[in-house]
């Protein structure tokens, strides 16, 4: 018998304490994976958006914290076009609009011209892409279109206003897929918000280092960010909320996990204080139970994390499978996301566990062998 | 050593205790009041007296559980406060309790090899050994069975092939047969006497039994934490 032996002897004789700790373990470790593998998933398909199409920068207006509320002149497009080191450029206006009966909100609505880089970006799955001159014509993104139960040729209503469907694309992005794509001047008449834009992706030429090209444009351009892509997807307010929201369950499911740990290693120590008496009584020395202690807590940590695991995956499906959160929401449980779980667990060994272990290993060996 | 009593033998004490005082802070209890005896290679020794006279605490001193609070105790003519209790406690010393102190998770065979963690024998050595020692006390059919599954004599033979398991050359038994019937107590003291004879291993026994102290080599009388007899 070696250590492993025996920890997993002492756990198995007292099944329903190893299995209801391990099992609040679990959901604290579940919810810290879930809410990261989120926060992640969100990144990962916001930058999707300009990986997969090469862009350099996006260009808003300066100082604004929400994407959706920059504001610029669609006229810029040409004078960005002319800085030297830019290669392509391409307006975008975005709005979100809502499909209530099919129980959407805030479904991504974009207005790009047709034959833009934006528009090539997307792989066009049934029917055609967007035509010049194009009126009332809409291109559904893949999950949206899934969600709507709409196929090419069928008319749409989108925000009162009656719209052919033309087209289904697929993105590399999620958003996308979960969005909507109808031709610029369409959407800033909608809008009412003629000859402006939200803002432009620019791609460097070859050579041009982006964060420089940059600089460039906003010395030439008062009132205006050019952001490198990554950066800006970085500072995006809904992407720093989940991270927050990520962090915050964090802290607060280690302190609610180590605290059911402490209490159920306490609770073990005090129950088997006549064990330990014995140990040290055999010649254990103190180190020796602090090891088989926090050898009992990490295995409990270790249960929990696997458990947690579990506990995440199928979370995990059932977001991506709801409703309310279909095409929108992809956790990234990715083996990072379990390594952070992982970190927990041990986490939760070392908070929880090692101050009822030192405690034990305290114990004289006649006080506690006088326990019965 | 000391000279200032006759001992029985030339040869020198494999244990000694000088005026051994044992004071507990709470209530200010005067548990030993001074006792001094030795023990010799291969004895067995049998410490009797009414109960609280300090048996216990005597025994506990001897087995290096508990540190005097006056005196000296020596083992081979080292005092043990020179030496580091944990190891003499884990390879010198094998305890045997009335109440068994068996772990109740573990089997028989896994209880017998608790011990050798801490006297370093290696983990592939452990099962193999504690087999032979379960044999030693007749019990190796029962080795898979957890103490609960186990009657109340063959707990206490699981108890004393854990307290042999680092081969201790000597076994303290605290009222070893203070929970058993008549019967189960002739057969542990018939085992205690054939280990001492096949093992040449020294054994000092608290108890109340008449029966015990008979079958012993000599019987120290404790009364009020002194030595009386
Ligand atoms: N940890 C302790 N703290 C305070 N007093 C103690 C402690 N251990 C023992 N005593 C006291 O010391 C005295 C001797 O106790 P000890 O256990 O050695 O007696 P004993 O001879 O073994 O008695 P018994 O036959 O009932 O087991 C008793 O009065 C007891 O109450
Ligand atoms: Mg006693």
């Amino acid at each position: 018998m070696g250590y492993l032996r025996f920890i997993s002897r002492n756990l198995r004789g007292r099944p329903a304490r190893t299995t209801l700790t391990a099992l609040g373990l679990s959901v604290a470790v579940s919810a810290v994976m879930l809410l990261t593998g989120i926060s992640w998933g969100f990144e990962r398909s916001f930058l999707a958006i300009y990986r997969s199409r090469g862009i350099d920068l996006i260009v808003v207006r300066a100082g604004i914290s929400d994407q959706l509320s920059s504001n610029l002149d669609a006229s810029l497009e040409d004078e960005l076009r002319a800085i030297p080191g830019v290669s392509q450029v391409a307006p975008s206006l975005m709005d979100a609009v809502s499909f209530e009966e099919a129980n959407l909100v805030s479904v991504l609505t974009s207005g790009w011209e047709p034959g833009s880089l934006l528009i090539e970006g997307l792989r066009i799955l049934e029917g055609r892409p967007l035509r010049p001159g194009d009126r009332r014509v809409v291109l559904l993104g893949r999950v949206l279109a899934m969600n709507l139960g709409k196929s090419v040729g069928e008319p749409i209503d989108i925000a009162g206003e009656r719209f052919e469907v033309v087209g289904i694309y697929e993105s590399a992005s999620l958003f996308e897929n979960g969005g909507l794509v109808m031709p610029l001047a369409e959407l800033q008449r909608m809008m009412g918000r003629e000859g402006q834009v939200t803002g432009f992706v620019v791609v460097a030429a070859p050579g041009v280092d982006p964060r420089e090209l940059g600089r460039t444009i906003e010395r030439r351009h008062q009132g205006v960010a050019a952001v490198p892509s990554g950066d800006y997807v970085k500072e995006n307010i809904q992407l720093r909320l989940a991270r927050a929201m990520a962090s915050a369950t964090t802290a607060i499911a280690l302190v609610l996990g180590s605290i059911g740990l402490l209490n159920t290693m306490a609770m073990a120590v005090a129950e088997r204080t006549g064990e330990i008496g014995l140990l040290r009584a055999l010649g254990w020395r103190r180190s020796r139970i602090i090891l088989l202690l926090m050898g009992e807590a990490g295995a409990l940590g270790l249960l929990g994390v696997a458990g947690g695991a579990v506990l995440a995956a199928a979370g995990a499906r059932g977001i991506t499978m709801a409703p309310t959160s279909r095409g929108f929401i992809e956790p990234n449980l990715s083996p990072l996301v379990l390594a952070i779980g992982l970190a927990m667990g041990l986490g939760l060994t070392l908070l929880g566990g090692l101050y009822p272990a030192v405690r034990a290993s305290r114990l004289e060996p006649t006080e506690a062998l006088r326990h019965e | 050593m000391s000279d200032r009593r006759s001992e029985p033998t030339e040869i020198p004490p494999l244990l000694l205790g000088e005026g051994l005082v044992k004071t507990y802070p709470d209530g200010d209890v005067r548990a030993l009041r001074g006792v001094s005896i030795a023990v010799a290679p291969g004895e067995f020794m049998a410490i009797t007296g009414p109960s609280g006279c300090g048996k216990s605490t005597l025994l506990h001193l001897l087995g290096g559980l508990d540190r005097p609070s006056a005196g000296e105790v020596v083992f081979r003519g080292r005092p043990l406060s020179d030496l580091d209790l944990d190891s003499y406690r884990a390879s010198e010393v094998g305890f045997v309790f009335q109440a068994f102190h068996l772990i109740p998770t573990l089997t028989a065979l896994e209880n017998v090899q608790v011990p050798m963690f801490a006297a370093g024998i290696p983990v592939g050595d452990r099962a193999g050994r504690a087999r032979r020692l379960l044999e030693e006390v007749g019990l190796s059919h029962r080795a898979g069975h957890p103490p609960r599954r186990l009657s109340i004599g063959e707990r206490q033979r699981v108890a004393i092939a854990r307290a042999l398991a680092n081969g201790p050359s000597l076994l303290l038994a605290d009222e070893p047969t203070g929970n058993l019937d008549s019967a189960s107590q002739r057969e542990i003291l018939d085992l205690l006497s054939r280990l001492r004879a096949d093992r040449g291993v020294t054994l000092v026994i608290v108890t109340h039994s008449a029966e015990v102290a008979a079958e012993a080599d000599r019987e120290i009388r404790l009364r009020d934490g002194l030595v009386v007899g």
